[in-house]
């Protein structure tokens, strides 16, 4: 193929004299070419070269049969609740509890992104600058994280990262609703018949 | 008067410089090659900006499936072996070596006990088309997700617990495997995500 064999018959000379034909030496490689670029597609495709990450999650211990440490409540004017609700929808109430007249005003709704980084950024510049740090030199500001049960993994991973992303470094996963918070939300956080 | 006429050369491209580039990087191919494994259910996982990289071996992986069904799998094969061998004298059951020898081929499976021999019994093809309705998990009524996690870790207690979620998959199939783990005292784990670009400016601070 890369290489076109000459023709030679009927030009040789006059003398009548038979010739050897000079064989070239050449191996063509286009063969072994096309071998070799079959098996890199293959491989190419067989492989996985981007490999998954991972992030660590630590969840606390049951602590079944023990006592119930005693600690001190959390104030909510330094907590950020996030709600996971529908359609990868977030609620955010900061600074205030679940049961506060204000809160059905406060309560605002975002999107992930920019949006619900900006939230967290206010509420932690606000809880920072009101709050002093506690003996342990920790930053006062906390957010508890509320996945409902119309929330996804997706909705999971991506607040756990956005935690990552504002280095928030005090956050908890609460899967329990309490009866106001469910008030509050109402029909945002319950299945809809279309769903799954 | 004969002319002089310049030699006709045949039009040839050398190849061998061709050749050498493509084994090259046929080689560095097969070298890097890790295989995708068969899996029991495609998996689409969110991402993450985490930069920690999933380690090799010694894993255990439970998938959590789009319509949340449990998947279970361990990396290595002599261990899925042991793993069902300790699920079986647990339960009472007992299999034979050639259903053994199946299920080590199987990188992750979600059956309950009750189906899995029947699964098992299956010509090896057919195996893989068979639709998997996943390991129950449900933490108020039956769970057999803490005891094939009890099995596995009999089986190797150097496993690390992976978690790998499909992004619909709905937060309480989530939480009952994470009560299932926690029932076993196993606090720590890694959700396994695809790598994303953190935002601009933004550093870790651990560098």
């Amino acid at each position: 193929m890369a290489e076109i064999v000459e023709s030679s018959g009927g030009k040789g000379k006059g003398d009548g004299k038979v010739r050897a034909k000079k064989l070239s030496t050449r191996v063509d490689m286009t063969p072994m070419v096309d071998l070799g670029f079959l098996l890199i597609t293959f491989f190419m495709l067989a492989t996985t070269l981007s490999k998954p990450t991972s992030m660590t999650l630590n969840v606390p211990d049951k602590q079944e049969d023990k006592q119930e440490q005693e600690t001190e409540p959390l104030k909510a004017s330094k907590v950020l609740t996030v709600f996971l609700g529908r359609n990868d929808d977030v609620f955010l109430l900061d600074g205030i509890a679940s049961n506060d007249d204000k809160a059905p005003e406060e309560l605002k709704k975002v999107r992930f992104g920019t949006e619900l980084r900006e939230g967290i950024f206010k509420a932690q510049k606000r809880v920072n600058s009101q709050f002093e740090k506690d003996a342990d030199g920790n930053l006062p500001f906390v957010v508890v994280i509320k996945p409902t049960e119309v929330s996804t993994y997706k909705n999971v991973v991506d607040i756990l990262d956005e935690m990552a992303i504002t280095k928030t470094k005090r956050y908890a996963m609460v899967d329990f609703l309490s009866d106001s918070e469910k008030e509050l939300l109402g029909d945002r956080i319950k299945p809809q018949p279309g769903d799954q | 008067m004969a002319k002089v006429r310049p030699k006709k050369h045949p039009p040839t491209i050398d190849m061998t410089a061709m050749t050498d580039v493509a084994f090259l990087l046929l080689t560095f191919f097969i070298m890097t090659a890790t295989f995708k494994s068969q899996e029991a259910a495609e998996i689409d996982t969110p991402s993450s900006i985490s930069a920690i990289k999933v380690p090799d071996d010694n894993i255990l992986m439970i998938s959590i499936g789009n319509e949340g069904e449990v998947f279970f799998g361990v990396d290595a094969q002599p261990d899925r072996i042991r793993m069902l061998e300790n699920i079986a004298e647990t339960k009472g059951l007992s299999f034979t070596d050639e259903q053994k020898k199946k299920f080590s081929n199987q990188a992750s499976f979600g059956f309950p006990l009750a189906q899995l021999k029947g699964w098992l019994d299956l010509p090896a093809p057919e195996m893989g088309t068979v639709k998997q309705p996943g390991i129950p998990t449900d933490s108020t009524g039956v769970s057999e997700l803490a005891d094939w996690v009890y099995a596995a870790r009999k089986a190797n207690s150097q496993l690390r617990i992976a978690i790998k979620g499909d992004n619909s998959a709905k937060f309480p199939t989530f939480k009952n495997v994470l009560a299932n783990l926690q029932s076993q005292n196993i606090n720590k784990f890694n959700l396994i995500t695809d790598a994303e670009e953190p935002p601009a400016g933004w550093r870790s601070d651990s560098e």
